[in-house]
């Protein structure tokens, strides 16, 4: 009976430490955005921040989409934006956050979903969030989520841009190999040539360095 | 023989016989001693097993309890959070390449698994300005949260900030007024109609 109540103890004592630890971040970063939205000096935008944080939670996103929601309105609150821009922003931005959340799936990280809501926002094709999770679930996309917004952003079209960024994934090609190609296509279509072009070009050279994919093993390989 | 090992038992009888009376004094003060060690504040971990071994559950001392956990978890987190900081910029790094090319990445020492800020030097130049910061999703646009400071008299602006890998937007905020990197790819902004800078951080 004595050595229940003492491996009860024991166990409570744990628990209490861990949910402890566990809370530590969370009430970090939310003691450092409530500081943020009190610090906004005009009621009606407090306000809507405060209404599209709530919203967000009682939709059920995970707290790694509170960090670009908040930047969001932040960003407004700095652009000096109505109370209206501010919670029409925020509000579609969710939208793009819960999609990326899905595509993302199971355990995108903040900067995935943000980097995903970006692509989503500039015209990537969601079955590309898709393939490019597939493509590397292990790790953070965030880089070639980014590097693909990018290129999109730079009137490179979507479908030619996702290819070609899925196929160097494939290949192996690194967060760095996929940034390189992108300022120099940048710097191309800035010297004259067309998006698409510039992409080929750097594209290729970038996959003439990469080794091939490994080959895919299955019942029908014979 | 026999007689040698009398003389010698006589000797050592001899040699005991002079024992001391017993002390009352010693003794009061080695009893005194006792008490006092009895008396001194229990260690800390004796406490706890202690608490442990209690028949009844105090809530006061689950409180307690609870309490430390709490200062010890969020001890503990700043603790590794100040461990898993990259160590200071490498000026031949190679490995972040950031879209502005008046900003180098420079990575930091990783571990596959986790994906850590990478440290980032900013530069801009703005001879007449009075103060600069650089706002952006990576510090919630806070005006405060990364001032420049100017090289020299009339030199260019700079800062080093934390920046996760991936693609960010960005502006400087020169004496309150948001201006985008004349050095940076601009990005459109159709939410608020207020272009901002990009910046590409590398996984290091």
């Amino acid at each position: 009976m004595k050595q229940n109540i003492f491996s009860a103890r024991v166990t409570a004592c744990a628990a209490v430490a861990l949910l402890a630890a566990l809370s530590g971040a969370g009430a970090q970063q939310g003691v450092q955005s409530e500081r943020r939205i009190t610090a906004i000096s005009d009621d009606a935008t407090r306000s809507v921040v405060i209404e599209q944080l709530s919203l967000a939670k009682e939709s059920g996103l995970p707290a790694g989409a509170m960090e670009p929601l908040m930047a969001k309105a932040m960003e407004g609150v700095a652009k000096k934006a109505s109370s209206k821009s501010i919670r029409s922003a925020m509000d579609a931005l969710q939208k793009r956050l819960r999609k990326a959340n899905d595509l993302l799936a199971p355990s995108p990280t903040a900067e995935e979903l943000s980097a995903g809501a970006d692509a989503l926002y500039v015209g990537v094709p969601e079955k590309t969030l898709k393939q490019m999770r597939q493509a590397a679930p292990r790790r953070s996309i965030a880089v070639e989520l980014g590097v693909l917004t990018e290129l999109v952003a730079r009137s490179v079209p979507a479908a030619k841009a996702s290819k070609m960024v899925l196929d160097l994934m494939a290949h192996g090609a690194t967060g760095a190999q996929l940034t390189a190609m992108n300022t120099a296509v940048q710097s191309d279509v800035a010297a004259g040539l067309t998006p698409e072009a510039a992409l080929d070009r750097h594209g290729r050279g970038i996959m003439s360095l990469l080794p091939p994919p490994p080959a895919v093993t299955g019942a029908n390989h014979r | 023989m026999i007689d040698d090992r009398d003389e010698l038992i006589e000797r050592v009888a001899r040699s005991l016989s002079p024992l001391p009376p017993n002390n009352s004094r010693a003794k009061a003060q080695i009893l005194a001693a006792v008490r006092a060690r009895r008396a001194r504040a229990p260690r800390p971990w004796t406490v706890v097993l202690d608490w442990m071994r209690q028949p009844a559950f105090s809530v006061a001392s689950a409180g307690l309890l609870a309490a430390a956990a709490l200062a010890i978890g969020f001890v503990t987190r700043g603790a590794l959070a100040t461990l898993n900081e990259p160590q200071a910029p490498l000026a031949s790094s190679a490995g972040a390449t950031p879209a502005n090319p008046n900003v180098t990445a420079i990575p930091a020492a990783n571990t596959p698994a986790v994906v850590r800020a990478v440290p980032v030097p900013i530069t801009f130049d703005s001879p007449g300005a009075k103060s600069v910061a650089i706002v952006g999703d990576f510090n919630d646009w806070d005006g405060t949260a990364a001032p420049l400071t100017r090289f020299g008299t009339n030199g260019p602006w700079t800062a080093t900030v934390k920046v996760m890998p991936g693609r960010h937007l960005y502006a400087f905020m020169v004496d309150g007024k948001l201006v985008v990197d004349p050095r940076a790819p601009h990005a459109r902004d159709l939410d608020y109609g207020t272009d901002a800078s990009v910046l590409m951080v590398n996984t290091p």
